[in-house]
């Protein structure tokens, strides 16, 4: 038949690369049961789900593996691992499988949020914006609240106890939602401080499925907060 | 993104001087504390609302602490009568449908079939608003709303904290 | 002299507990039995049915309890708990303190009420939380011992005295006792069996399930409880959050069993399946078939005896099984607006994949988890006192060979301690310690037990009958309905009758001994008590006459709780009329009761065994080792059996070493005489007195007999065959664990192993078993067929290995071995009877052809070796072997035990029993604690040296006899034969189990069943006719 699969033919080097590259996968365990598939939201998209994909792995179908779009599709949201009597993590598989295909058969904006973040965040603006946007909009809210006209909004505060980040989506689609967070930081009265430096909440280099990329900017992240020498990094979602 | 740093620093043994918190979990402490206080007062109306659980955030991230925390700040904000579960919920919520890239990677019908157990649970609730605490999140609820003709209103956290602000 | 102890310490009260304490008890030995609630009975006492039987637990369990609380050589402790141990075998010394339970057990009626006056209401924790109790209570109707106890942690007296004390004012025994203080008592004991029990997984840890959080989620233990008539809602079977009746229930298997993640329990809790099959079928029964039960499995794992029968009626029944796990579990609906906030409904929604991946969601309004066994936080603090280590699954490590030993000289394991398993194992595993102990012990055997005395039997032949009646009110249970002293005042007017007594409980201690006065002070000589039924309590209202003097078959019941009070309940005018006649009926046929002789048979102290593999070998020495002679008869030349060809066990004990010791210990025991290439030529006899010819000629005479004839692998044929037989490559496990060993040989002489040459090699399982011709599992194949899988992995780690299975039925701990053949690589492709497997062969090359259960797309594999795992059969000779014996076999050609759930070893002939694969296929260690086991049931006869027989037996009037034979054919138990002075039909008394078959076959009215004569029968129906009175 055309669909068979000859198992004496069977190619075990993509199993063996997800065993290598990540050995307490349990990819091997799965007992078929379908308890993954119960709980996936993406389970029957594209007539995959994460049973058929470890199932894959196990009889060898490799192009299918390579080629499917369903990676894309699997949120990796981790519910899967979370009930799985055998605690396969399907999603860490499937970031593996997305790094393994070659950049340029990846989804391009995914791609693209990730090498614009590694230049320091993931829409690209220059940092000189953020502090700008930053600026106006503090200033903005001081004039028309008079109640908030001690507001503040620090950047590069060295010393500050509390480091903040922002998703990229507020300085640059939707900059008046700042401020709510900003009035209740300041109600609490915390020492805090935004860097120019790294001011992005996101990191989509996760996502391609690079780990290098993901640790690159993590690093550099990592870097700025220290040299601020911030007690706590406060993450905004 | 909560997890990507939380997970990084320990795949990567990355070396570093400073603890890693959610702003949710500090709202919470914040509240216990007294150190902001906030009344529901505000809610006449009786807006009703639900949340939804960042998978980043809560069942790879901190777990269910971080899901209680979340739901005391709403019910604070909100007024305890005012909120209401959706089910599954916390630790073992579904994902909104956009995460892991999915919203960056542009197959928006997968994305959307993807998002139709949380819109279905959100849907359940009868709640006016759900709040998001997460951006991937934030923007995949909307959409769905939109897109299966919800009738919620989908907000981040803080705007409801600073109206609730006394 | 001898230090030896002959009395033992059995912890834990559950059915296995109780099972070794009375076959110790009833085996020469004195027993402590220490239970840690009030009363006996464990988690058997909560269940409403158990299968395969579908009988009523609480109902086949109460009469063991019973006789435990009664033994005269066993000691109830109670809510106690070991202290202390020190000691060698043989020679222990335990420490125990019992709680106290500020309720005089001396005193307490059973009454009811100090529970019924206590103000303090607490969660139950008989019905698992479901419903209440109060600090004053009895932990259920039937308890053992049957009295009252009072919880120190809620009662209000005890903390806060003088504030309540209601019970005690309301006592009329004045059993109360509120200054109670723990006692130590230290006791002397040559042995100790761990009967620990389990426990069941808590699902509140696995937040998907929704338990603890939805009220409509409930674990399976409270679903027994929903259930069963002693539960919270009265066996009417409604669902926690609103009492309607569930129309639609879900079962969801595996909740906290083969779950590595969360629940870090990696093991098969062995029983769930079953549970749950059952459940849905009582369930179904409930809703007289109104209800949608639906199953959600991963592996149906159906692989005891008959339990693949009960698993195809069920699907045939209409219960749906969904190969599916189901993730979470979450309210069904909208939720809506209520006062008290916002609501969900009480339906739950249950989403599920089907096998081929699409989705589907149903509702229910009760879903089951079919929660795992796991030892008990106190049985794991006890074995640490005691200083007997776990393994990493949290059961204690058992040796294949000796499964019920532990670390620890002279302490013994028996049920799910070691592993999970159901009850009948668990049975069979506490009759195997009570062997073990009783040949550890078997030099102090009847040195330490007391010995019932009973006064000289009076001689009422001469007397008129002076009838003594006793009415019980059963606490309320009869005389809630029944008017008890009217029934009491109507038996006083009738002939014969001259004391008449109604009692709250005629049962309990102080009514009994009441009763022993008052028939020699009011010189009865027949009695009648109306109570509960006689199949419980007969035997103790006998016991009493003969304390008193009289013959025990002076006594009838009328029984007006079981079959009148609980039958009747609303109308209680109706049943207090019945109650009345049946009081007539019973004193109309007592006034013509005679005294019987107590027939009883001389033993002879030697044991036949039937079957010289391992189970034959190891019931034979276990009765040498207990100090009995034993004639072991073996077909064949050599001893040994399947075994010789099993190369290991799934625990990797190679099995050729501990064969080959069995072996020389077989041969040499001084107790054994051997008769290899004999076979059983006839027998005759029963229960103590057997005689037996040989092929060899010789003749036996034996007390007991015991049938261990084996089993044989089926030889695939026919659409099973698989070219078996007609290609080499194509091999079944044991021929290929026959290679195995050749392997080791070979390793040893530095050649090249011959199976690590193999590349691909596939397993095909259930040949020729759970098929119309052969409908059940037979339960060794999967765990051999893996195992054997692992071995060729350990020969050649990069061997492709294909298993080709149904359902995977690696049960208990053998769970790991499935586990880690998935870890290796090993690849399970699943197939059903729809979608069989195919091999064929092109020129030279095998071509397997299956379909993925999971892709669905067919596979195609070009093996150099085939396995089939093929069906274990039973030897077609044990069916003529089990007629000499009078025992059955059942449809497939087992023999048949006399009770599957408590009874395993026994058959319905007394003093014959079987063990090994003649009962069912089953792995090395347990059939050798079932041959154990045996051994230890025949130990209870031949430790006598008489054995009752029954006294109520058939008598043939010569003077009537035609001599036509029929009666002589149609008796079961061959009693019948003809007098060859008289030539008419003569009754052995001794065989004889008055069943009544050949009374009413005999068409001269010849025969009569002794005291169920014409005499008797038809007084009690005439009585039951006339309206006098009444």
């Amino acid at each position: 038949m055309e669909n068979t699969i000859d198992l004496s033919r069977r190619k075990e080097e993509l199993r063996n690369h997800i065993k290598d590259v990540f050995p307490e996968s349990n990819l091997d365990y799965c007992l078929t049961c379908g308890m993954c598939v119960s709980g996936c939201p993406a389970a029957d998209i594209e007539g995959l789900d994460p049973r058929k994909l470890l199932r894959m792995f196990v009889l060898g179908q490799e192009e299918e593996l390579l080629s499917t779009r369903w990676i894309y599709t699997c949120t990796v949201c981790g519910r899967c691992k979370h009930a799985c009597p055998m605690g396969i993590d399907v999603g860490r598989i499937v970031y593996v499988l997305r790094g393994m295909r070659p950049k340029d058969q990846r989804p391009a904006n995914l791609q693209r949020s990730c090498e614009l973040q590694k230049a320091g965040n993931s829409t690209g603006i220059p940092n000189e914006d953020f502090v700008w946007v930053v600026g106006d909009v503090l200033e903005e809210t001081r004039q028309n609240e008079p109640e908030w006209a001690g507001l503040q909004a620090p950047i590069d505060k060295a010393g500050a106890e509390y480091y903040l980040n922002q998703n990229a989506k507020e300085p640059t689609v939707e900059p008046e939602e700042m401020v709510p967070l900003w009035k209740i930081l300041h109600r609490v009265g915390i020492d805090w401080t935004y860097s120019s430096k790294w001011w992005d909440g996101a990191n989509y280099c996760l996502f391609p499925g690079d780990p290098k990329d993901w640790e690159e900017t993590l690093r550099k992240q990592v870097e700025v907060v220290d040299a601020l020498g911030c007690r706590y990094y406060i993450n905004t979602e | 993104m909560f997890y990507a740093v939380l997970e990084g620093l320990r795949r990567f043994k990355i070396p570093h001087n400073f603890e890693f918190v959610s702003i949710i979990s500090l709202y919470a402490r914040w509240i216990r504390e007294g150190r902001l206080n906030v009344s529901s007062a505000w809610n006449t109306e009786g807006l009703k609302f639900t949340v939804q659980d960042p998978c980043k955030l809560v069942r790879q991230g901190i777990g269910d602490e971080v899901a209680e925390d979340l739901r005391f700040v709403i019910r604070q904000v909100a007024g305890e009568e005012n909120f209401i579960d959706v089910w599954p919920n916390k630790s073992n919520n579904y994902c909104c449908g956009g995460g892991g890239g999915a919203l960056q990677s542009g197959f928006v019908q997968n994305r959307r079939a993807c998002g139709k157990a949380k819109f279905q649970q959100l849907q359940a609730t009868g709640a006016d608003v759900v709040i998001t605490p997460c951006h991937n999140c934030h923007t995949q609820v909307k959409d769905i709303c939109d897109h299966y003709n919800g009738k919620w209103q989908t907000t981040h956290l803080w705007n409801w904290i600073v109206k609730a602000m006394i | 002299m001898n230090n030896t102890k002959g009395s033992v310490l059995v912890i834990g009260g559950g059915i296995t507990g109780v099972q070794t304490a009375l076959d110790l008890a009833d085996s020469g030995f004195y027993v402590y039995l220490v239970e840690r609630t009030a009363a006996i009975g464990g988690v058997m006492s909560q269940l409403d049915k158990t299968f395969p039987t579908n009988d009523c637990s609480a109902c086949i369990l109460s009469p063991k309890l019973v006789e435990c609380g009664r033994h005269l050589n066993i000691q109830l402790l109670t809510l106690s708990e070991l202290v202390s141990l020190k000691g060698e075998p043989g020679n222990f010394r335990a420490v125990i303190r019992e709680n106290p339970r500020y309720v005089d057990a001396n005193k307490c009626i059973a009454c009811g009420m100090c529970a019924e006056k206590c103000p303090k209401v607490v969660p139950n924790e008989f019905n698992n939380g479901l419903g209440t109790r109060k600090a004053a209570y009895l932990k259920f109707p039937q308890a053992v011992p049957l009295k009252y106890a009072i919880d120190a942690k809620h009662c209000i007296w005890l903390n806060k005295p003088g504030r309540c004390g209601a019970c005690a004012k309301a006592c009329p025994a004045g059993a109360i006792n509120f200054d109670d203080k723990p006692k130590e008592h230290i006791l002397e004991v040559g042995a100790v069996a761990l009967a620990l029990g389990f426990e069941t997984y808590d699902p509140s840890l696995l937040d998907f399930t929704g338990y603890g959080r939805l009220k409509n989620v409930v674990t399976s233990l409270e679903f027994e409880r929903l259930l069963s008539p002693s539960g919270p809602c009265l066996g009417h079977m409604e669902r926690p959050s609103d009492h309607a009746i569930p129309k639609r229930i879900a079962w969801l298997q595996c909740v906290g069993s083969r779950d590595i993640n969360r629940a870090c329990n990696a093991y098969c809790s062995s029983v769930c399946c079953m549970y749950a099959i059952k459940q849905a079928v009582i369930a179904k029964e409930h809703a007289a078939g109104h209800l949608d039960a639906t199953i959600f499995y991963m592996d149906m794992r159906t692989h005891g005896k008959d339990f693949e029968k009960y698993y195809e009626r069920a699907k045939a029944s209409g219960i749906s099984f969904i190969r599916s796990r189901v993730h979470s579990v979450w309210p069904a609906g909208q939720a809506v607006h209520t006062q008290k906030g916002f609501e969900y409904g009480h339906d739950l929604l249950v989403r599920y994949s089907d096998e081929d991946g699409h989705l589907h969601e149903e509702t229910f309004d009760l879903v089951v988890l079919s929660v795992g066994m796991q030892l008990s936080a106190s049985a794991r603090g006890l074995l640490s006192k005691l200083d007997i280590p776990l393994n990493s699954h949290g059961f204690v490590p058992f040796s294949s060979f000796s499964p019920n030993s532990t670390s620890k000289p002279g302490i013994f394991i028996c049920g799910p301690v070691s592993d999970p398993k159901d009850i009948p194992q668990s049975v069979t595993e506490a009759s195997s310690v009570a062997a073990e102990i009783s040949a550890l012990l078997s030099s102090s055997r009847w040195q330490t037990t007391k010995t019932k005395e009973f006064p000289p039997e009076r001689d009422i032949t001469a007397e008129p009958p002076r009838i003594g009646v006793f009415v019980c009110h059963c606490g309320i249970n009869i005389a809630s309905v029944v008017n008890v002293k009217e029934v009491a005042e109507y038996a006083r007017t009738l002939p014969g009758v001259v004391f008449v007594q109604d009692n709250l409980f005629t049962c309990s201690q102080d009514t009994i001994v009441n009763m022993v006065a008052t028939i020699r002070r009011e010189g009865l000589n027949r009695v009648v008590v109306a109570s509960c039924t006689p199949r419980t309590h007969e035997p103790l209202f006998q016991e009493t006459l003969r304390e008193a003097g009289l013959n025990p078959y002076l006594f009838e019941m009328a029984n007006i709780r079981d079959q009148d009070s609980w039958v009747h309940q609303n109308e209680p005018e109706k049943a207090t009329q019945k109650a009345k006649d049946l009081v007539r009926m019973a004193i109309a046929k007592v006034r013509g009761d005679q005294p019987l002789s107590a027939n009883v048979v001389p033993v002879h102290k030697r044991a036949l065994v039937i079957g010289g593999g391992v189970t034959g070998m190891v019931a034979a020495l276990s009765l040498a080792d207990q100090g009995f002679p034993v004639d072991l008869v073996e077909k064949a030349e050599g001893l040994g059996g399947n075994a010789r060809r099993l190369y290991r066990t799934w625990q990797g004990e190679e099995v050729a070493e501990m064969l080959q010791s069995l072996i020389d210990r077989t041969t040499n025991h001084a107790n054994i005489t051997l008769h290899s290439s004999t076979t059983l030529e006839r027998t005759s006899g029963s229960v103590g007195r057997f005689k037996t010819t040989l092929s060899n000629g010789k003749e036996i005479e034996h007390g007991v007999a015991i049938l261990a004839v084996g089993g044989q692998p089926w030889r695939p044929s026919g659409e099973w065959q698989y070219l078996y037989g007609e290609e080499e490559r194509v091999k079944t496990l044991l021929e290929v664990d026959e290679l195995c060993m050749a392997d080791e040989n070979v390793k040893a002489t530095g050649r090249s192993p011959l199976l690590s040459q193999l590349n691909h090699v596939v397993f095909i399982h259930c040949v020729g078993s759970r098929i119309p011709e052969r409908p059940y599992c037979s339960r060794v194949c999967c765990t051999h067929a893996i195992d054997q899988a692992l071995k060729l992995k350990e020969l050649n780690p990069r061997m492709n290995i294909y298993m080709l299975y149904r359902d995977i039925r690696t049960y208990g701990q053998r769970e790991i071995l499935y586990q880690e053949a998935r870890a290796k690589g090993i690849v399970f492709i699943r197939y059903d009877l729809n979608n069989r497997p195919t091999l064929t062969k092109d020129g030279d090359t095998l071509c397997i052809g299956a379909m993925d259960h999971v892709l669905k797309r067919p596979l195609v594999i070009h093996p150099d070796m085939v396995v089939l795992a093929s069906a274990v059969e039973p030897r077609r000779d044990a069916g003529e072997l089990s007629k000499f014996f009078k025992c059955s076999i059942n449809a497939e050609g087992f023999l048949m035990e006399a009770h599957a759930k408590l009874r395993p070893v026994d058959f319905a002939t007394d003093g014959v029993f079987l063990a090994g694969l003649c009962h069912y296929p089953k792995p090395l260690e347990e059939s050798i604690a079932q041959a154990k086991a045996a051994a230890v049931r025949a130990v209870r006869v031949l430790a006598q040296d008489v054995v009752p027989a029954e006294s109520a037996v058939a008598v043939v009037n010569p003077a009537k006899c035609v001599t036509c034979g029929v009666c002589a054919k149609i008796c079961p138990y061959s009693a019948i034969s003809k007098d060859p002075v008289l030539q008419k039909a003569s009754v052995d008394a001794s065989l004889c189990k008055g069943c009544g078959a050949c009374v009413a076959s005999c068409r001269s009215d010849a025969i009569t069943l002794k005291n169920m004569g014409n005499e008797q029968i038809m007084a009690a129906i005439e009585a039951a006719m006339c309206n006098c009175g009444g």
